[in-house]
Order: C-alpha cells, then sequence, then structure tokens
C-alpha cells in the first residue's frame, strides 16, 4: 500500500470515528480541520435521511429520528457514490430501535421504497385496449404459459398497520399520526404512475402471485397455486380478478401469451 | 477526445427551488451548471426536467463523487454512469473537484484534503488520464476550499493544480471563493495562489458566499462578499473567455434575488475586458 492510500484509510477512520488518535505530527489546526470536515461528513448525512425520510421523522419526532439517523450512520457508513446509498437499511435500523411501534421501521421502508420508485426506469404500462388486443390475437393460445413482465416494483410484507392511513396522515409537517390496524396482514407494493411514485396494499396471495411471475413464473402455475389455496372453484375467478386489477392499475409492461 | 471550447458567459447552478422559473419562464442565464450525481440516475422526473431545461440552455455537468485523488483509484461503474449522462446532454464541459472523497471502504460525500504530495500528484493525474479516455472528454477540475493544510505537503495548491493541467490536458474551474476561504484558513496571499495558476486552462469560474470564523468555511449560503468581488475582478480580465457562475446551494432566495448578483459579475467582467482593451 502507498503512503497516500494510508493516508487516506486513516484520515476516513478519523472521519467516522471521534475515538481515532490523531497522527503525532498534527496540532491544533489541523484537529480543528478535521473537525470541520467530520462535522460536514456527519450534517451532509443526517440532512439526506431527514429529506428522505420527511414522514418517519414526523412520525417518531425530531429528536428521537436525530438519535435514530446518528445510530445508523455510525453503524452503516456509507459506501457508494450516491447519497442515496445513505438511506440503505434505514428501515431495519428504525425496526431495531423502535421496536414497539413497528409501523415505523415499515412507513422508512416505503419512504426508501418510493424515493427509489422516484428515478426508476421509464418505461410504459400496457393499456387496457392493448391487453385486449393481445388476448385476442392469441385466441385459443396456450394461456398456461402466458408470462408477465411488471413495470420496475418494490414490495414489502406482511404488514398489520394501515399504512395508506398513515402515511396520508403525515403529509403536513405538524399533521398528527394515524396509526391503525389492518383487518388482515397486507403487503405494500410501491411503483412510479408517471412521473409519480406511488403505492398500494395488497392482500398476501396476490403479493404472492406478483412475485411468482416476476421472477418468471407462468400464469399456469399461478393457477395452480391460486387453486390450492383457495380451491378449484374460485381460482379461475380470482386470477382473473388479479390480473384485471394489476392492468387497470397500470402494473403490467409486457404479456406473452403461449 | 473532446475538448472544451472557450464558452463567454454568466448562469447559475439549477437548483430545486429554481425548476419552475426555468421550465416556465425565461431565465436570463447563458448556461446552467448541474450537480452531475444528481442527474444519474435510471429515469424519471430529474432527467426529463434536465432533458427540457437543456433544450433551452447549455449545461455543464458539475460532479463531487469522482474522488480524483483516491489513491485505489477510480470507480468504473462510477465514470460508465457519468458517461452516459454527458452523452445524453452533451453538456458545455464535465468538471468535478481536486479532492478525495471515499476509500475503497466507504464515502465520506465530503470534499477531502488531499496531501499536496508529488506522489499524491503521481496518482492524480493517472487518475484524471483513465477519467478523460473514459469519457472521452478532457475535464475541468475546481480548486477546493479546505480547512487544513497537511504536515507532508510538498507543493502548493497553485503549482499541484498548474503541473496536474501540464500533464493530463485538464483544464481548470477556478472557485474565486475557495482560493479567498483556503487563503484566510492557510495564511497565504490569494494573488499568489491566482498568479501561480495556468490561467490560460481556465474555463469556469464560480463565485459563492461562506460563512467567516476562526475557520472560514465554505457554505454558498449567502451573497458573495466584497472581497471575492475584488478577487474576481483581478481575475476575470486575465483569462480568455469563461463561463461565470454563482453557487448557491443553502437558503437558497429566489430567482429575482439571485440574478442582480450575476448581473453585478457580468458588470465587472465588462468593466474589467474594457480596461484591458484600453
Amino acid at each position: 500500500m502507498n503512503s497516500l492510500a494510508d493516508h487516506q484509510r486513516d484520515f476516513m477512520a478519523m472521519l467516522l470515528d471521534d475515538a481515532q488518535p490523531t497522527p503525532s505530527g498534527w496540532g491544533q489546526r489541523h484537529r480543528s480541520g478535521l473537525a470541520v470536515y467530520r462535522n460536514n461528513y456527519r450534517t451532509t448525512l443526517i440532512e439526506a435521511l431527514r429529506s428522505t425520510f420527511e414522514r418517519t421523522e414526523r412520525l417518531v419526532g425530531e429528536a428521537a429520528f436525530r438519535r435514530a439517523a446518528i445510530h445508523h450512520v455510525i453503524l452503516n457508513p456509507p459506501a457508494g457514490w450516491t447519497l442515496d446509498t445513505v438511506a440503505d437499511g434505514f428501515d431495519q435500523t428504525c425496526s431495531q430501535l423502535f421496536a414497539n411501534n413497528p409501523e415505523v421501521g415499515v412507513l422508512a421502508w416505503l419512504e426508501w421504497a418510493m424515493n427509489m420508485a422516484f428515478v426508476s426506469r421509464d418505461t410504459a404500462a400496457l393499456a387496457a385496449e392493448d391487453f385486449v388486443r393481445h388476448c385476442t390475437a392469441a385466441g385459443d393460445g396456450d394461456w398456461t404459459g402466458m408470462k408477465l413482465d411488471f413495470l420496475p416494483l418494490l414490495s414489502f410484507g406482511p404488514i398489520d398497520c394501515d399504512l395508506v392511513h398513515l402515511w396520508s396522515s403525515l403529509a403536513q409537517p405538524g399533521d398528527q399520526p394515524a396509526i391503525r390496524a389492518l383487518p388482515a396482514p397486507h403487503h405494500v407494493l410501491v411503483w412510479r404512475e408517471g412521473e409519480r411514485p406511488v403505492f398500494a396494499l395488497q392482500s398476501e396471495t396476490e403479493a404472492r402471485a406478483v412475485k411468482a411471475l416476476s421472477d418468471g413464473g407462468s400464469w399456469g402455475a399461478i393457477c395452480h397455486e391460486l387453486a390450492a389455496q383457495i380451491g378449484e372453484d374460485t381460482a379461475a375467478a380470482e386470477a382473473g380478478r388479479m390480473l384485471g386489477a394489476w392492468i387497470a392499475l397500470g402494473l403490467v409492461e409486457k404479456i406473452a401469451i403461449g | 477526445m473532446i475538448v472544451p471550447t472557450p464558452f463567454h458567459g454568466f448562469g447559475l447552478g439549477l437548483r430545486r427551488e429554481h425548476y419552475a422559473d426555468f421550465l416556465d419562464s425565461v431565465v436570463p442565464v447563458d448556461f446552467v451548471e448541474v450537480i452531475s450525481e444528481n442527474f444519474m440516475v435510471d429515469g424519471g422526473k430529474p432527467l426529463r426536467i434536465l432533458e427540457e431545461v437543456r433544450a433551452r440552455h447549455p449545461v455543464i455537468l458539475h460532479g463531487v463523487s469522482m474522488s480524483i485523488g483516491s489513491a485505489q483509484g477510480l470507480d468504473r461503474a462510477y465514470l460508465a454512469r457519468l458517461r452516459l449522462l454527458a452523452d445524453r446532454v452533451e453538456p458545455l464541459w464535465v468538471s468535478d473537484h481536486l479532492c478525495w472523497t471515499r476509500t475503497s471502504a466507504h464515502n465520506s460525500h465530503d470534499l477531502l484534503p488531499l496531501p499536496l504530495t508529488m506522489e499524491a500528484l503521481d496518482i492524480v493525474c493517472v487518475n484524471i488520464n483513465q477519467a478523460q479516455d473514459t469519457l472521452g472528454r478532457a475535464l475541468l477540475f475546481e480548486n477546493p476550499s479546505s480547512y487544513m493544510t497537511l504536515p507532508q505537503d510538498e507543493l502548493r495548491e497553485w503549482q499541484f493544480l498548474a503541473e496536474m493541467t501540464q500533464r493530463t490536458g485538464c483544464f481548470l474551474l477556478l472557485d474565486v471563493n475557495n482560493v479567498y476561504v483556503s487563503a484566510c484558513n492557510h495564511g497565504f496571499d490569494p494573488a499568489d495562489y491566482i498568479s501561480g495558476l495556468p490561467l490560460d486552462r481556465v474555463r469556469q469560474i464560480h463565485l459563492a458566499g461562506h460563512s467567516p470564523g476562526e475557520i472560514v468555511i465554505d457554505t454558498h449560503d449567502r451573497a458573495v462578499c466584497d472581497e471575492v468581488w475584488d478577487l474576481y475582478a483581478s481575475v476575470i480580465g486575465r483569462c480568455g473567455a469563461v463561463a461565470t457562475m454563482i453557487e448557491r446551494d443553502d437558503h437558497i432566495p429566489a430567482l429575482p434575488e439571485l440574478l442582480p448578483e450575476l448581473d453585478h459579475a457580468r458588470a465587472i467582467a465588462a468593466h474589467a475586458r474594457q480596461e484591458i482593451a484600453a
């Protein structure tokens, strides 16, 4: 290792940890300068977290959020070139620190996912009329082999809290959080509609179907799985309902039949 | 290799607070500068806004994460992503800072001071050559503001910059406020610094405000001070055609408050050029 590499390794260690000793040749002016860089480093990262997790900060309060942010930055110093990576794993930090309030970690995940969806790749959802055209063209093709490509999606779950209600209750500074439970566990699905990141709650069954199709599974396999869960009689209708809902929400990018 | 063509003009850093102004009205600037990393994304609104602004104004890509002084070399994935953006935007030029920001393990997201040694100069030049080859264009590097010098320093910063431009063919983004800030912090004469630079390699000038104190901090949160205007007046006539820009990154005012500062820069530059012509 060359001496510049040694210097940079030692300087970074001093930046990240106040307890690291400074080099023997350093005087007060060097230590004062280092203090400026340390302050810049921490302020930049904490402000990046504050701007990504505005609702989470409103939920837990400014002081508790700041403590969580400092804790996260100390334990997870960023490695990537984009400041977005500072936010990676902050939902898990919140889940650990606010273990008695599981909605905090879930809300932090949702804010992170909305942030990611905001700059996800540009693509267009399959319009309902295009879907009909595909179906007509396919005629008696092999529908069990149908495959779907979704828009870039992020999903999380299962969760118990009503995230839709919580999200809207924290839209503005000073708003009071509204925390209430869902009647059954759900999953959260995040994607981008035009330029706007959006999210919806899904049942566990639907979330599992989206995951299986996203992983390359076929429509036939989804229907088979559904039949095992809810019975042959209702599986076909439920599969059709889910597909219709995905088309209507604009989640499907491409479809290939048989 | 694309070489930056001299461009005489006056511009602003494009900040979120001013997106609507730039999209909905005619803003009297000759160019805008954007932070490259904010647009090195897969898609979405940021790139759409940049494309719309680019349709109206020349754009400069100014980065903060190249880490040209990293002993471990450059991040190839970062360079590839920057190349994609540069090919898309076709900027006047691409710039970054003479500094380091990361080791192989961590990224500080701050512009950290390089030891001004011959070893660091060799490493910086190797990295600049790699970056210029990958991006297919000669780059500009900005003199950073700094809050400490290092005991192992062998060169003055202006000597380092001069040697760097000569060895690599890169150009300079002269941040006049940073010269002033570092001069205050390290006790040198800013005129010596300016005189030591190869001014023919300067393609752009940054002007900004700073926070005074025992250590002067480059905060970009206020108007340009008189001392920095004086320094600008002393150098602008000695450069060729350059792009002058006001940088504001905090306490960002509405455009009607910022544009008069740019007019002030125009007036100073015009006066300096008249004096030289006379």
